[in-house]
């Protein structure tokens, strides 16, 4: 294999750059990655992505916020036990007031967590082979290729709609 | 098949109907017709409910110009067919008010007023007729842009069809709609929580929560959902496809479902906290008695369990909410655990002092009476309203 | 929205990012001046004491509590309308839910000055903490009080990361489209953020679980505030109804101030075709909605005191309507309830001007809702010779108009430098429009 190089398709429209995603499986070329300005339902259907773990965390999260909630209040009541207003030391019917919050509060946590983890941000490498029209209302398609191939690859794009750009490695 | 052309429906309706006719009529007539009675109420509000916020469903559709709900707004229509019903279920109450309201002869230190008979039967009655006049007449327009033309059915039905015409204005029926879709909602709220102090809350003259009212409506549109979610699992089940029901909408419903659980918890908690903290004997009374006392503490970490963890757990994933058979299973069952807590709130009033529950085969058979008379409404107006088993997109305002 | 584009969009949104204007600096003085002026009191409350302000005994909890569940109220209708509303899958919510929930943050963080400023001994604030200490002292969880420390702390951190969150595909346009320092800071602010499919995957995911956690939290906390008063004894505040209306109230004052900030803002900014007569409809109806429960709620404590036969509370009903008090709460019950129906008429739902002048209408009587509520009840309890009577004093005043100060300051700062709509979400709606080919 020869020296690589990345190009990347840029295209307005949602739909012809689903397409040459999905195209581009037939060819020998690898795809690298897609960007997006929008969470698009039809790119992430023609990447047959599969649904997100950060799931997991929000629960261990809840999880541990839930447990921790009443335990906190009810190692801090019994260290005094003092019986206010008539209701007793360690009562379930508050107490559900403060598990209820931090199970919310851990769980999100956890969520923020899952996305950073699973999201891999901060991810400041990631932005060296990106085009800031992404971001805006180009969808980019990027792909790799040997070296000799860069005009094919190229054509390519451009029959699916879309304009170029060129990252050398 | 849901229809009345099926034979072996119309039986079981009429079994149903029979079983629990006669197991009322022998209990009133036996040493205990305040057991009778306590059932009869229980069971009246609740199919009520059920009918009342079933129709809802349709109405908040309207106001909210939802999109998602399809056909599902046809299951909701369908439930007004049991509000005539519920209104005679109403009229034969007053039979038994020496039983179902207990007030009647306690000292009420000036509510007399407000707690009488003749007075409470006429404004409930008239609360209930104009629930039920808005409710139909909401449906008289909803009804005109998904059954227009085909005369089939039955008498009720070729009277309708004169009186809607055959080429509606359609921009004014859906005025009309918005303008009876926001009085029915006023409607929902004021009646039910009317129907809630008057027929729940009163039984404990002494007793008051503010949010009495409310948590009744909520749990009354709770109910209903349960309601929806199983008619429409039971036409898709017999109509397939036809129906135009989709996985999406029962996932929808089902989510909704899952909210009106927590809702309705969260009106029972905080009921339950702001009394539990105060600690007013004057309050503590009723909470204490049903939820602390045997046989009553029993039923409550029975109905909790049923009506909110059960759910709670179940209705959190996904795939379950998709599936027809699981729901109405589910959702039956639900309905069963909201049926003990109309025992819970009203049992401890109407069978004070009790050392067992209140709860024998007899309340179960008088409440096949009530099923059977809610599954004869709907297919009655199923027949008369053939295209509400089929999806029509509504026809678009102009 | 038949004419936008995405590009329209970022244009839109990036332009109102240019350097602000003479008229811009000037308002942010102004406000500056004024949170200046309330420190400057709340400095001489520290100095002098807690009783330069006109609580005192039986009334001891004045406009420094009014603020407080004023602006956590505030703070509501930001989450409805970003993470209840995006549960709904409703998009009229796209075009407004940055601002609101830009507004929720800053309210809750203008909220959570309040516990201080009333403390008096601020410095002691620490004791709320739980932590190991020589005192071996602990937080008393049993406490309203304390559940509003939970509730309000979890409310403003899980606010701030929603918030944020939502906005870091949108830092990441502003970052691509600068220059220098603001290139610089944005690089950071957006953590790198390059819109591949699989970080929209997990964002996607995430976002939703937001939404989902964020809802329950909305209802609960203004539940917990509406607690501080209802877990107590005093007439006029025990009563079981408060948790369901004031989040009902809470929504009702949220909106109002979501109308009073975004149209000034849409004029302004030119936000005419993203932020559409549609979506201030909609807010409009909701807003009927809530000022209908909210009506419902007196109606109803009204009715259950007179059912209670309990003189006490009978009392208290008669002397908040007849009493001394009574101009507020009249305010009260025809700006929350009575004004808001005006809402049903088409062509004032669809008027700029109605929609503004109804919306400082509410504002002003949830303000006095808080009022009556707090005030009356505690004026006249149980005890006939402990009632006494309440005023705000000029140092009072003086913290509230910082208040307000504050928070309109943060909320100027933030439209000029960060983009005040989502030009993601807006750009998913375009991308949803189309493909249903509607």
């Amino acid at each position: 294999m020869g020296p690589e190089c990345q190009v990347m398709g840029l295209f307005t429209d949602e739909e012809r750059a689903a397409s040459a995603v999905q195209a581009l499986e037939e060819t020998p070329w690898q795809l690298k990655q897609v960007h997006s300005p929008i969470p698009s339902h039809k790119l992430s259907e023609a990447l047959n992505l599969k649904k997100s773990k950060v799931g997991y965390f929000t629960l261990v999260g809840g999880i541990i916020g839930f447990f921790s909630g009443f335990a906190l209040a009810m190692f801090t009541a019994a260290k005094w036990s003092l019986i206010v207003g008539g209701k007793p030391v360690i009562a379930l019917v508050p107490f559900v007031i403060v598990g209820f919050e931090f199970t919310i509060l851990f769980a999100v946590f956890g969520n923020v967590i899952g996305l950073l983890i699973q999201g891999g941000l901060p991810d400041f490498k990631g932005m060296e082979i990106y085009d800031p029209r992404c971001s805006g209302d180009h969808f980019g398609v990027l792909a790799a290729c040997p070296e000799i191939e860069k005009g094919q690859l190229i054509n390519y794009f451009k029959e699916k709609g879309g304009v170029t750009r060129v990252f050398e490695s | 098949m849901l229809s009345l052309k099926n034979k072996r429906l119309v039986i079981l309706g009429i079994a149903l109907i029979a079983i629990g006719f006669l197991a009322f009529i022998i209990q009133v007539a036996g040493s205990h017709p305040e057991r009778a009675w306590q059932a009869y109420l229980i069971n009246f509000l609740l199919w009520s409910a059920i009918a009342q916020g079933g129709l809802l469903f349709s109405v908040i559709m309207h106001l909210t110009k939802a999109k998602w709900c399809g056909p599902l707004t046809n299951v909701s229509e369908v439930f007004a067919a049991f509000f005539p019903i519920s209104f005679a279920l109403f009229l034969i109450l007053f039979l038994g008010k020496a039983h179902v309201f207990p007030w009647q002869h306690m000292d009420l230190h000036g509510k007399e007023v407000w707690l009488n008979v003749p007075f409470l039967f006429f404004r409930d009655g008239v609360a209930l007729l104009i629930l039920y006049g808005l409710g139909f007449t909401y449906l008289f327009y909803a009804l005109q842009l998904k059954a227009i033309g085909a005369a089939t059915g039955g008498r009720l039905r070729s009277f309708l069809d004169q009186k809607m015409g055959i080429n509606p204005d359609v921009t004014r029926i859906h005025q009309r709609m918005s303008i009876f879709s926001v009085l029915y909602a006023l409607a929902f709220a004021g009646v039910l929580s009317l129907i809630g102090y008057d027929l729940v809350m009163a039984l404990d003259p002494h007793w008051i929560s503010t949010l009495f009212g409310a948590y009744q409506f909520v749990k009354a549109f709770y109910v209903g959902l349960g309601g929806m979610i199983i008619l429409a699992s039971a036409l898709y089940l017999t109509q397939g496809d036809s129906t135009g029901l989709t996985t999406t909408h029962f996932h929808n419903l089902g989510k909704l479902f899952f909210a009106f659980c927590l809702l309705w918890a969260d009106f029972f908690y905080v009921q339950l906290v702001v009394i539990w903290y105060g600690n007013i004997p004057e309050e503590t009374a009723y909470v204490i008695e049903r939820t602390m006392v045997p046989p009553w503490n029993f039923l409550a970490w029975v109905v909790f369990i049923v009506a909110f963890v059960l759910p709670f757990f179940i209705l959190l994933n996904k795939n379950v909410k998709t599936k027809p058979k699981f729901m109405m299973v589910l959702s039956a069952v639900i309905l069963v655990g909201i049926w003990l807590e109309h025992l819970l709130l009203v049992g401890p009033a109407l069978s004070h002092g009790s050392r067992s529950l209140p709860l024998g085969l007899w309340d179960g058979l008088i409440t096949l009476g009530f099923l059977g008379l809610m599954i004869f409404a709907v297919v009655y107006f199923l027949d008369e309203f053939p295209e509400l088993k089929r999806f029509q997109p509504a026809v678009e305002k102009r | 929205m038949s004419d936008l584009t995405y590009a329209k969009i970022d244009q839109t949104v990036l332009d109102t990012l240019r350097p602000a204007t003479q008229v811009y600096w000037f308002t942010v003085a102004l406000l500056a001046v004024g949170m200046l002026g309330g420190l400057a009191c709340w400095i001489y409350q520290i100095f002098i004491g807690i009783g330069v302000g006109g609580q005192n005994n039986p009334v001891a909890w004045g406009t420094y509590l009014i603020n407080f569940v004023f602006w956590v109220g505030i703070a509501h209708s930001g989450t409805l309308i970003s993470a209840i509303l995006h549960l709904f899958h409703a998009g009229w919510r796209n075009p407004i839910a940055r601002a609101a929930e830009t507004m929720t943050v800053f309210a809750v963080c203008t909220a959570g000055l309040f516990p201080f400023v009333h403390l008096g001994r601020a410095w002691m604030v620490y004791y709320m903490l739980p932590y190991p200490n020589q005192r071996t002292l602990w937080p008393n969880f049993q406490s309203p009080l304390m559940f509003d420390v939970v509730a309000i702390s979890t409310y403003l951190t899980v606010s701030s990361l929603f918030w944020y969150t939502g906005l870091l595909p949108d830092l990441a346009t502003v970052r691509d489209r600068s220059t220098g320092l603001r290139k610089k800071i944005f690089t950071i602010l957006s953590m790198g953020w390059t819109g591949k499919m699989e970080q929209w995957r997990h964002y996607t995911r995430g976002y939703l679980f937001f939404a989902a956690l964020a809802t329950p939290l909305v209802i609960s906390v203004h539940s917990v505030v509406s607690w501080d008063f209802a877990l107590g004894v005093v007439p006029g505040w025990h009563t079981t109804i408060f948790a369901p209306y004031f989040v009902a109230g809470a929504i009702h004052s949220g909106l109002a101030m979501v109308l009073t900030l975004m149209i000034p803002l849409r004029k302004i900014f030119s936000y005419e075709k993203i932020i559409t007569l549609e979506v201030l409809e909609n807010v409009a109806k909701t807003i009927i909605l809530t000022g209908l429960i909210v009506g419902f709620a007196y109606g109803t404590e009204f009715f259950i005191a007179w059912y209670s036969q309990n003189s006490i509370e009978i009392a208290i009903f008669k002397w908040r309507a007849l009493g001394h008090y009574k101009v507020g709460f009249w305010i009260m019950v025809v700006c929350n309830t009575i004004i808001p129906l005006l809402l049903f008429i088409k062509k004032i739902r669809r008027s700029i001007i109605w929609l503004f002048v109804i919306s400082i209408f509410i504002n002003i009587g949830m303000w006095f809702e808080r009022f009556v509520i707090i005030i009356t009840s505690v004026a006249r309890d149980f005890i006939p010779h402990a009632w006494g009577l309440y005023w705000p004093t000029v140092v009072e005043m003086g913290i509230m108009v910082g208040s307000f100060s504050l928070f309109f300051f943060l909320f100027v700062l933030f439209v000029k430098h960060m983009p005040s709509v989502s030009m993601t979400e807006n750009k998913e709606m375009l991308a949803e429009g189309e493909s249903h080919g509607a």
